[in-house]
């Protein structure tokens, strides 16, 4: 008997993604606001966020909210609030990567499960161990980490994990505004909701989607991370939670990458031998699905670090 | 009405215990140094147990302290004999570590008790319930993140009872110091375990994508894109830092050299005790910033501390021009009778060279070399030879610890 029941995660950029995805196999949706959320894929307001809440849970789905910035004094104004909007409003978890958190939740009383998301910090059991002892109920890993880290981390750590398994990643992110900074010093008008990328000298493949909003600026990986053909060593790992990161692509793009993966997970669960030979094929799907420019990859999951 | 200020602690980097030796002498109150293992800068000299230990001795006869860095994020690989080491530290006599990554923490707490865990900037603390967070998990200090202005700072104090770390000069990242990730993308070489290629000051190509096509951008301008920040200079305005409540005056560089620590904290040691000695009448000496200068390997910024930074605190266009000094010579014992100082050459100088002499408390004059001698007494043009012992006759008493620069 298995009870191991990993769940799949979705960004969503508005409402219709969010049924959509849900709709296409996604056990949970994540969806935030940028006042308080680094890197949403749109901005929920609260008004929104109740609506998603309500329309995941009709479906028997759950929704998570992105409170991942890094706050400065100013946030703790609003922020109290906030969270206490989400609790009322059933939401069944919060992810956030900053320690005011562990206090407003003591100061409020509030007992939203924490999804603990401190970016690229979550890289060792230990580490995850002490969060876990703080009040953190599970624990999303850094990009940064090999697989067998991963693993390793599974076997020692006290509550569940989640990794990401497709989309861009985040690479960087300064508080400052570098893209509008760069367009001053050059003399040219600048315009926020233009889309822009940067190439690295001599590397004319590399494609880094780079983006400003209230949190400063942040820089996305050149590839984008596909790991449908390896979910056998990540499921026999029994990871808690896989999570699809849809920032900056289509509603279709997104719906069609979590049938993909909603079937490759449950066709691994119920039958590895099927999922060996159909695997290959997903992967030519997702091939085939990727816009211009934008190669896959399989991040740091088999990448030697040197340091 | 007088105000009650504790004067702050200023500290030095020391990449090695030479520098660490300058860098007490020339007036820091506490250095910061790494070890062999746990440390961010795997470049650096980095000391063993031993050098840390002559280290402490040094140290505790000014008075002064030292702290170790041990602020990687580690991986499951990377924690395997955090116990001893940090037992070790506490044992040498080390006073506090700088960490963030939690494991290490607790490996301090629980191996060497009473050893301080001061939390580092990688672990970019920007607001004062963070600060309380960490203040109720029994830390005594936390170094604040570069992005945190001088008012917020201002307000964490006034909120949370414990004390806090600012840098005020060097070399800083552009990102929320732990969040980039450029370097490890790019090069496989993990910044956040000590291995940044600091890809954040490469050029780079920016395009703008449209339904009309694909537009670049840094084609049509005259630079490419780049995102390099100037350095952090806080020389001017150390004042507001003191007045915020600031407790420990931080210097970036354990890869900086002897001369740039020498010149930093000696600038910053005077500025803070003239600043003590009549807070209300305090008033900036353009000879400071023009010492600052002598050392600077960059523009100056004040960073995030008064706005958020513009174009104009990042590293556009051609550099500005810095007069570059050279490290001439250690002063290594002086003759008062003669005049005769007893030199030992860093950087190659000669007759008709001019030089300037400083040293701790702001003493500094400048002369030509009229006679030099080699270590027979034999008259030379040139000292030619690193580390060679010269005499060389001065215009102005010297001491031991005193140094020689010469613009190049």
């Amino acid at each position: 008997m298995n009870l191991y029941k990993p769940e799949l995660l979705a960004t969503a950029k508005d409402l219709e993604e969010v049924k959509r995805l849900a709709q296409a196999g996604a056990d949970a949706i994540l969806i935030g606001h940028q006042q308080f959320g680094n890197r949403v894929a749109g901005d929920f307001e609260l008004s929104d966020i109740k609506e998603a809440i309500d329309l995941l849970h009709a479906m028997n789905k759950k929704a998570y909210i992105q409170v991942n910035a890094i706050f400065h004094n100013q946030h703790l104004e609003a922020l109290p609030d906030y969270l206490t909007a989400l609790e009322r409003d059933g939401v069944d978890g919060i992810i956030a990567g900053d320690q005011s958190i562990f206090q407003i939740k003591r100061d409020l009383n509030l007992t939203t499960p924490l999804t603990w998301n401190p970016a690229t910090l979550s890289t060792n059991y230990q580490t995850l161990n002490y969060w876990h002892q703080r009040g953190m109920d599970r624990a999303a890993l850094s990009n940064e980490l090999s697989l067998d880290a991963v693993i390793e981390i599974k076997e020692h750590v006290s509550c569940p994990i989640e990794i990401q398994v497709h989309g861009m990643t985040c690479i960087f992110q300064s508080k400052r505004k570098l893209v509008r900074n760069y367009y001053q010093h050059i003399d040219k008008s600048y315009e926020q909701d233009q889309v822009r990328y940067i190439k690295e000298d001599k590397k004319a493949d590399s494609h880094y989607p780079i983006f400003e909003d209230i949190n400063g600026t942040h820089i996305m990986s050149t590839e984008d991370l596909v790991m449908i053909d390896y979910l056998d060593l990540i499921l026999s790992a029994q990871i808690d939670g896989l999570k699809i990161e849809g920032m900056m692509k289509s509603t279709d793009y997104n719906e069609r990458i979590v049938i993909l993966y909603r079937e490759a997970i449950d066709t691994y669960l119920t039958d590895p031998e099927l999922y060996q030979i159909k695997k290959a094929g997903w992967k030519q799907s997702i091939y085939q699905t990727q816009p211009n420019q934008r190669k896959i990859g399989t991040g740091f999951y088999f990448k030697e670090q040197i340091y | 009405m007088q105000i009650e200020r504790r004067k702050p602690e200023l500290l030095a980097p020391a990449g090695n215990l030479e520098k660490l030796k300058f860098a007490i002498h020339y007036g820091a109150d506490a250095v910061y140094i790494g070890g062999r293992q746990f440390g961010l800068r795997a470049k650096a000299g980095n000391f063993s147990f031993e050098e840390m230990a002559e280290g402490v001795v040094f140290a505790k006869k000014y008075g002064a302290k030292v702290y170790v860095a041990t602020n990687i994020i580690a991986h499951n690989e990377n924690l395997a004999g955090a116990h001893d080491y940090f037992k070790k530290l506490y044992d040498i006599g080390i006073s506090a570590v700088i960490a963030a990554d939690p494991a290490l923490i607790q490996a301090c707490h629980e191996a060497a008790p009473d050893l301080e865990v001061h939390i580092s900037t990688q672990a970019s603390i920007a607001n004062w319930k963070t600060v309380e967070y960490w203040k109720k998990e029994g830390i005594p200090r936390v170094v604040l993140a570069r992005e945190v202005s001088v008012e917020e700072i201002r307000q964490i104090k006034e909120k949370v009872d414990i004390e806090i770390e600012a840098f005020i000069h060097g070399a800083m990242c552009i990102s929320y110091s732990g969040r980039c990730v450029l370097s490890n993308h790019m090069t496989a070489r993990d910044a956040n375990r000590g291995g940044c290629a600091q890809s954040c000051r490469w050029k780079y190509d920016l395009f703008e994508d449209g339904t009309d096509g694909t537009v670049a951008v840094s084609d049509q301008a005259d630079e490419k894109y780049t995102m390099s920040s100037q350095d952090l200079s806080m020389v001017e305005h150390l004042p507001d830092l003191i007045e915020a409540g600031v407790d420990s005056l931080k210097i970036e560089g354990r890869m900086k050299s002897i001369h740039y620590v020498a010149t930093v904290v000696n600038v910053y040691r005077k500025i803070i005790d003239t600043y003590f000695s009549d807070p209300e009448n305090f008033q900036l000496d353009q000879a400071w910033i023009d010492e600052i200068w002598k050392a600077a390997q960059r523009s100056l910024s004040t960073a995030f501390y008064y706005h958020e930074p513009t174009e104009k605190d990042q590293l556009f266009g051609k550099p500005d021009r810095i007069p570059k000094y050279d490290f001439a010579g250690l002063v290594l014992d002086y003759d008062e009778h003669t005049q005769v100082a007893t030199i030992q050459q860093r950087n190659s100088f000669g007759i008709g060279d001019e030089v300037e002499f400083f040293g701790p408390n702001f003493y500094r004059f400048k002369q030509k070399i009229h006679i030099l001698w080699d270590e027979n007494g034999e008259a030379i043009d040139r000292a030619k030879h690193a580390m060679m012992i010269t005499k060389v006759k001065v215009d102005q008493p010297v001491k031991y610890y005193d140094m020689m620069r010469k613009q190049k």
